[in-house]
C-alpha cells in the first residue's frame, strides 16, 4: 500500500486555504486517492484567514468576500483547522493558551507539508532605531487597528500632529487613510470601539509619505491611491513642476527604447515599458485630489527621491528630526535604482513608520530540520521550485512545499496568492499521484524529514494539541464560525447612522474564550 | 460553487464559448440575457476565481473577449480599469468576468482564460562557490 496524503499545512492565511481547495477539488472524496486524503490547518493565531482578517483594512470590506470560499473549503470533513498553535523551534507567542509546537513533534504524524506561514516580521531600517513611542513599523499601526493578537498598544495620537511613513507601497497607503480618516467614516466597518475612541482624540494633521525612487516606480495599487485622492476634508499635496517634469522626461526616455517591442504586441504593463497601471498612476498623482489643497483641515504628501538616513529627538515644536538623503535614478525605467545624489535635507516630525517590506519569521527557521530551507542571504522566502521546497544543497525536501508570501516573498496583492496556488495545488497532486502509482518521482537528490509509512494513522494529532482541545485553548474550525456570527451579532446591536449597523464588533482572546466556554456549558446543559 | 444563475433550456439561450490561455476550447455553454461571464463559469465550472464575489475588490476574474465583442460593451470605469491594472496578463481587450454582462448582441463571444500560471519563484541547486 502506498502512503496516503496526510498533510500538515503551517499558517491558515489565504494562500493555506487556496492551496488546499483546490487539492480538495482535484482529489475528491469519492476518488480512491482522495479517501486517503486529510488535511490539518495549523495557525498560531486563534482566528483563521490571516492578513484578510488582521491586515486588510477595514474600509475594504469586499475584500474580506473571499472568507466564504475559505469556509467551503474548511467544511470539507477530510479537513481540520487548529488555531492558537504555533509551530516551530521558538516559542514567541507569550499566550498562556497557545501551544507551541516545534516541527519534530508535528512531521511524524503527517506524510505531507505545507508551509503557508506568509513573511509575518516587518523589515527594519538601520537608521530609524528611537523608541517606539516616536518610530514604530507600519504594520504596528495595522496590527492595532485589526485587534491583531500581537499588537504592542495604539499609537498616541494625541500629542501626534505630523506623521511620516516611509515606503511607496499598498500598506503605507492603508495606514496613512486610516489615520487621516475621519473617525465617523470608520465607523460602520470591523473597527474596534476602542480603535475609534483613539481615533476621536488624534490631532493627526499631516501625513507625508517618502519613497527613495520616483513616482513611475511606486508600488501602490491604482485603487488604493484614488481612494487616498478621494477622501473626504482630505486634500494631497501638489507634485512639484520638477518631478512632473523628471517623470514625463522619463517616460519619454524609455518609451524610445522599447518602442519596438511593444509596437505590434498586445500585451500592456510587460516588458520594458512602465506598466499601465504606472502611468495611470502617474496621471492621478499629476491630477491630484478631489479636496484643493489649502481648503482642507487635513493634508498628505507623497514625497519622492528621498530615503532615511537618520533619526533623532528635536527641541523644536515636533518630537523628531529625520535626516533624509536625496536620491536619483541610475537609468530611467520600473526597474531602476535610486543612487544617492550627495544632497541632505531634514524634516521635522511627530511619529515614523517605516513600511519597508516584510521577510519570513526567522525563529521558525531556526530549527534544525528547516535551516536550510530558507534564502540567503536576505531571509526573503522560503527556497523552493514551483512550490516544492528545496535545502541550500539544492535537494529536494520530499513531499513538503511551500505557497503564497512564504514561498514568493511578501509580493503582492491576494490575486497573486490565488496564481501561486494552481501552481502549488498541481505540484502536491502530481507528486502524489505518481508516487501512489509506483513512478519515482524525481531524479533530483531528496531528502525526507516526514513520516514514509503507509500505516500513518489517517487521524491522529500531536498528544500537544489533543490536550489544547480538551483546555479549550486550542480553536477549531467550528468555535471560529460560532464567533465570527458573534461578533457579526454584535456588530448589527450597534446602530451606527440612521439604520446603518456595525458591521462587526471583533472579538479578542479573552472574550472569544469566555464566549465560547459559555457555548460549550449550554451545549452541555442541553445535551445531559 | 455554482453560479447561482438557471440554465436556458437547450436550443434557447445565448452561447458562450471558453478557451483557455493557449486557445484551446474548453466547452461551449448556453445561458440567458443578464448573467455574467463570472456567474456562468462557476455555474459551468470553469477555472475561474472571482474572489472578492463580484464587489470589484480583486482581479481574478480577468478575462479575455474578441475586439470585435470588446467594442459592444460600454467602456470599463476607473473603478474595473484600476483593478484590471493589477491583472497578470493583461491585454488591450480585458475585462473582469464579473462585470460583463450577457446580452443577445454578445452572443457566441469568446471568452479566453489569462494565461494563469506566472513563474513562481524557482530557486536552482546551490549557487557554487569557487
Ligand atoms: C497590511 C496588509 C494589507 C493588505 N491588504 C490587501 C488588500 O486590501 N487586498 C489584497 O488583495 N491583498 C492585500 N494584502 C496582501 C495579502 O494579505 C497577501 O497577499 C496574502 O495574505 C498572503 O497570504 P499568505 O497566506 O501567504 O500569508 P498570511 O496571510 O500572512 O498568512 C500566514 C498565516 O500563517 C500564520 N503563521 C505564521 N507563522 C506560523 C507558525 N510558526 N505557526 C503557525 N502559524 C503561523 C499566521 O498567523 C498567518 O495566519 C495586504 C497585506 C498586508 C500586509
Ligand atoms: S470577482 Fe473580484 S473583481 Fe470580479
Amino acid at each position: 500500500m502506498s502512503i496516503p496524503l496526510k498533510l500538515a499545512v503551517v499558517g491558515g492565511g489565504p494562500s493555506a486555504f487556496y492551496v488546499v481547495s483546490r487539492v480538495l477539488q482535484q482529489l475528491p472524496q469519492n476518488s480512491a486517492l482522495g479517501a486517503r486524503l486529510r488535511v490539518h490547518i495549523y495557525d498560531r493565531l486563534w482566528a483563521p484567514h490571516g492578513l484578510v482578517r488582521y491586515g486588510v483594512a477595514p474600509d475594504h470590506p469586499e475584500v474580506k468576500n473571499c472568507t466564504s470560499k475559505f469556509d467551503e473549503t474548511a467544511h470539507d470533513p477530510r479537513v481540520r483547522f487548529f488555531g492558537n498553535v504555533n509551530i516551530g523551534a521558538a516559542p514567541i507567542n507569550p499566550s498562556p493558551d497557545v501551544t507551541n509546537l516545534p516541527l519534530s513533534s508535528l512531521l511524524p504524524h503527517y506524510s505531507h507539508l505545507l508551509l503557508a506561514n506568509g513573511c509575518p516580521t516587518p523589515r527594519v531600517h538601520p537608521a530609524l532605531s528611537l523608541p517606539s513611542s516616536v518610530c514604530r513599523p507600519a504594520l504596528d499601526v495595522v496590527h492595532w487597528y485589526t485587534s491583531h493578537p500581537a499588537s504592542a498598544g495604539p499609537p498616541d495620537l494625541s500629542r501626534t500632529e505630523h506623521v511620516t511613513v516611509i515606503g511607496h507601497g499598498n500598506v503605507a497607503l492603508d495606514v496613512a487613510r486610516i489615520l487621516l480618516s475621519h473617525p465617523s467614516r470608520l465607523e460602520p466597518y470591523d473597527v474596534p470601539n476602542a480603535v475609534l475612541d483613539i481615533l476621536r482624540t488624534s490631532r493627526v494633521k499631516h501625513v507625508s509619505i517618502f519613497g527613495r525612487r520616483g513616482p513611475l516606480q511606486a508600488s501602490f495599487a491604482p485603487r488604493e491611491l484614488r481612494e487616498m485622492m478621494s477622501l473626504d476634508d482630505v486634500s494631497f499635496t501638489p507634485l512639484s513642476q520638477d518631478i512632473i517634469e523628471r517623470s514625463e522626461s522619463e517616460i519619454n526616455a524609455v518609451e524610445k527604447i522599447s518602442e519596438p517591442q511593444v509596437a505590434g504586441g498586445q500585451t500592456l504593463g510587460i516588458g520594458t515599458g512602465y506598466s499601465r497601471a504606472q502611468k495611470r498612476m502617474f496621471n492621478m498623482l499629476k491630477s491630484g485630489s478631489k479636496a484643493h489643497y489649502g481648503t482642507t483641515p487635513k493634508t498628505f504628501s507623497i514625497e519622492f527621491f528621498k530615503s532615511p538616513v537618520g533619526l533623532e529627538y528635536s527641541s523644536g515644536p515636533h518630537s523628531v528630526s529625520l535626516k533624509l538623503s536625496h536620491t536619483t535614478l541610475d537609468s530611467p525605467g520600473p526597474n531602476a535604482r535610486a543612487v544617492p545624489s550627495g544632497e541632505f535635507s531634514t524634516i521635522d516630525t511627530d511619529l515614523v513608520l517605516p513600511s519597508l517590506g516584510y521577510i519570513p519569521d526567522s525563529s521558525f527557521f531556526a530549527d534544525n530540520l528547516s535551516s536550510s530551507w530558507i534564502a540567503t542571504p536576505g531571509l526573503s522566502h522560503v527556497r523552493n521550485n514551483s512550490g516544492r521546497i528545496v535545502d541550500t544543497e539544492g535537494n529536494l525536501i520530499r513531499n513538503a512545499y511551500v505557497s503564497g508570501w512564504a514561498a514568493s516573498g511578501a509580493k503582492g496583492v491576494l490575486a497573486r496568492t490565488v496564481e501561486d496556488a494552481r501552481v502549488v495545488s498541481s505540484a502536491i497532486v502530481e507528486d502524489y499521484t505518481k508516487s501512489s502509482t509506483g513512478d519515482s518521482v524525481d531524479d533530483q537528490t531528496q531528502s525526507s524529514v516526514l513520516s514514509t509509512s503507509p500505516e500513518i494513522t489517517l487521524d491522529s494529532i500531536p498528544s500537544e494539541v489533543q490536550i489544547g482541545l480538551e483546555r479549550g485553548a486550542v480553536t477549531t474550525y467550528e468555535d471560529w464560525k460560532q464567533i465570527d456570527a458573534e461578533e457579526i451579532r454584535r456588530g448589527q446591536e450597534e446602530v451606527v447612522i440612521g439604520d446603518l449597523k456595525k458591521e462587526r464588533q471583533r472579538m479578542d482572546w479573552s472574550s472569544a474564550k469566555v464566549f465560547l466556554s459559555d457555548v460549550r456549558d449550554k451545549t452541555a446543559t442541553s445535551s445531559s | 460553487m455554482h453560479g447561482g444563475i438557471n440554465r436556458p433550456e437547450p436550443g434557447t439561450g445565448l452561447k458562450v464559448h471558453f478557451k483557455d490561455s493557449k486557445g484551446n476550447h474548453i466547452k461551449t455553454v448556453e445561458v440567458n440575457e443578464g448573467d455574467s461571464i463570472l456567474e456562468i463559469a462557476h455555474e459551468y465550472d470553469i477555472d475561474l476565481e472571482g474572489a472578492c464575489e463580484a464587489s470589484l475588490a480583486c482581479s481574478t476574474c480577468h478575462v479575455i473577449l474578441p475586439p470585435e465583442y470588446y467594442d459592444l460593451l460600454p467602456e470599463p470605469g476607473d473603478d474595473e480599469n484600476d483593478m484590471l491594472d493589477m491583472a497578470f496578463g493583461l491585454t488591450d481587450t480585458s475585462r473582469l468576468g464579473c462585470q460583463v454582462i450577457m446580452k443577445k448582441e454578445l452572443d457566441d463571444i469568446i471568452v479566453t482564460l489569462p494565461a494563469a500560471t506566472r513563474n513562481m519563484y524557482v530557486d536552482g541547486a546551490k549557487p557554487t562557490t569557487h
